[in-house]
């Protein structure tokens, strides 16, 4: 029964990337100068931190609400990831590390591998930079960065935006279709955007919404 | 891991046989709360996580009225309240300004929680299906409820201190595997003030 609602949830999902993927262009960008590097990073956490947030997830015409609680520690390319009902079960935990993900626990309907790789996914892509130095990077007049990555895998990530307006990520496939992508928006308390609006268009469609409640 | 709930288990009784009092004890305690038709308070929940410096903390309120209708409402930091009138279970979120149903999935798993507290409003400590009692004569009075097999991946034990009002719960200690812990004070208890049935049945 549960895995006919997934695969229900799944082929929704697929009928809204193709009527609700529309094309973001590509940005054509050139090495910009190294002084406006540093600003690629500027979204990204480089302290250790810990955070909760209020999400709202709808997937599939359905919502639900949890506590998402993360704490990334950037030098280690590390973070740890938490969802809690609203009383305060632990639904979800997992670890994001070099070598791989471990999760921790995991209660259904979050226990299958796709989900525990989707998730871990998207909290790396909201805090963690890629790995690799930006391909491309550039600053306009009114200080917007635009920065892009290419990934091993022909994946590519561009930010663009700044402290002020807010900043806008996203991940392309290697056909160069937007799968993923998500709106931080101030104040920034602790480095941390205060609210962030992710929206996911494959392999599953769904949006996510993150309210920051507690930075430390 | 099933070692180690098992040493829990161990620890737990070991530290409460020495004040656990015969079962008349307890009985004595269901007379308390005989007299409990509706229970109304404010609660304030204190979540501490051991990848967090600092707890998180909720607020909520909650509607009793004997012997299954239930509202347990969070006022943050998420805003939620679920609704039980007998076998009905509803819940909402608050979001964009209106109330959302839960998705039904979520609604069923919240069916044993709601039924767990349910039945401490009404002293019947020793119904539960999911944990073994155990009271502690105090004071401050305390019962002790240690999980059976299953829930156990969720929850160690709970502790729930009672008031020196008869039938009254001052605070509920909620031990986890992991070392997490959930503290949930009652403040401003009603017992048996009136309200509309509305409460169970609409967020």
């Amino acid at each position: 029964m549960i895995r006919r609602k997934g695969l229900d949830i799944c082929l929704l999902g697929f009928l809204i990337l193709f009527a609700g993927c529309g094309p973001i262009s590509k940005t054509t960008l050139r090495p910009g100068s190294p002084d406006d590097l540093p600003g690629c990073y500027a979204i990204f956490p480089a302290e250790p931190w810990e955070s909760v947030h209020r999400l709202e997830a709808t997937i599939g015409g359905g919502s639900f609400s949890l506590l998402g609680v993360t704490k990334g520690e950037p030098s280690e390319r590390r973070l740890q990831s938490l969802l809690l009902s609203p009383e305060g079960f632990i639904l979800f935990d997992a670890e994001l590390s070099g070598d791989g993900i471990a999760v921790r626990k995991a209660v259904d309907p979050f226990d299958s591998p796709a989900f525990a790789r989707g998730l871990m996914e998207d909290v790396s892509l909201l805090f963690l930079p890629p790995q690799a130095k930006p391909t491309a990077w550039g600053k306009e007049t009114d200080g917007t960065m635009i920065c892009a990555w290419e990934g091993p895998d022909e994946s590519h990530v561009e930010i663009s935006g700044s402290m002020e307006s807010g900043w806008k990520i996203l991940r392309r496939n290697k056909q160069g279709k937007v799968i993923k992508k998500a709106v931080l928006r101030g104040p920034f308390v602790n480095g941390l955007a205060s609210r962030v609006e992710l929206q996911a268009f494959k392999p599953a469609s769904y949006r996510l919404r993150m309210t920051l409640v507690q930075p430390y | 891991m099933k070692r180690f709930i098992f040493l829990s288990v161990l620890i737990t009784g070991g530290l409460f046989f020495a004040e656990i009092a015969p079962a008349q004890d307890l009985t004595s305690l269901k007379e308390a709360f005989r007299n409990i038709r509706s229970v109304k308070a404010e609660f304030s929940q204190k979540r501490s996580i051991q990848i967090l410096t600092k707890p998180l903390f909720s607020e909520g309120k909650l509607f009793f009225y004997t012997p299954d209708s239930l509202r347990w409402e969070y006022l943050s930091p998420l805003r939620t309240v679920m609704l039980q009138k007998g076998n009905t279970i509803q819940i909402y979120n608050f979001s964009d300004g209106v109330w959302k149903p839960e998705m039904a999935q979520a609604v069923e798993s919240r069916r044993m929680v709601l039924a767990e507290i349910s039945h401490w409003f009404q002293g019947r400590f020793d119904e539960s299906k999911a944990f073994n009692h155990l009271y502690s004569p105090g004071p401050p009075e305390r019962v002790i409820l240690v999980s059976g097999e299953g829930i156990n991946r969720f929850i160690n034990r709970i502790e729930i201190v009672l008031s020196v009002r008869p039938g009254v719960i001052d605070r509920v200690e909620i031990e986890e595997p992991g070392g997490s812990r959930t503290s949930i004070e009652f403040k401003n208890v009603e017992i048996n003030s009136s309200f509309s049935s509305e409460v169970f049945e609409k967020p």
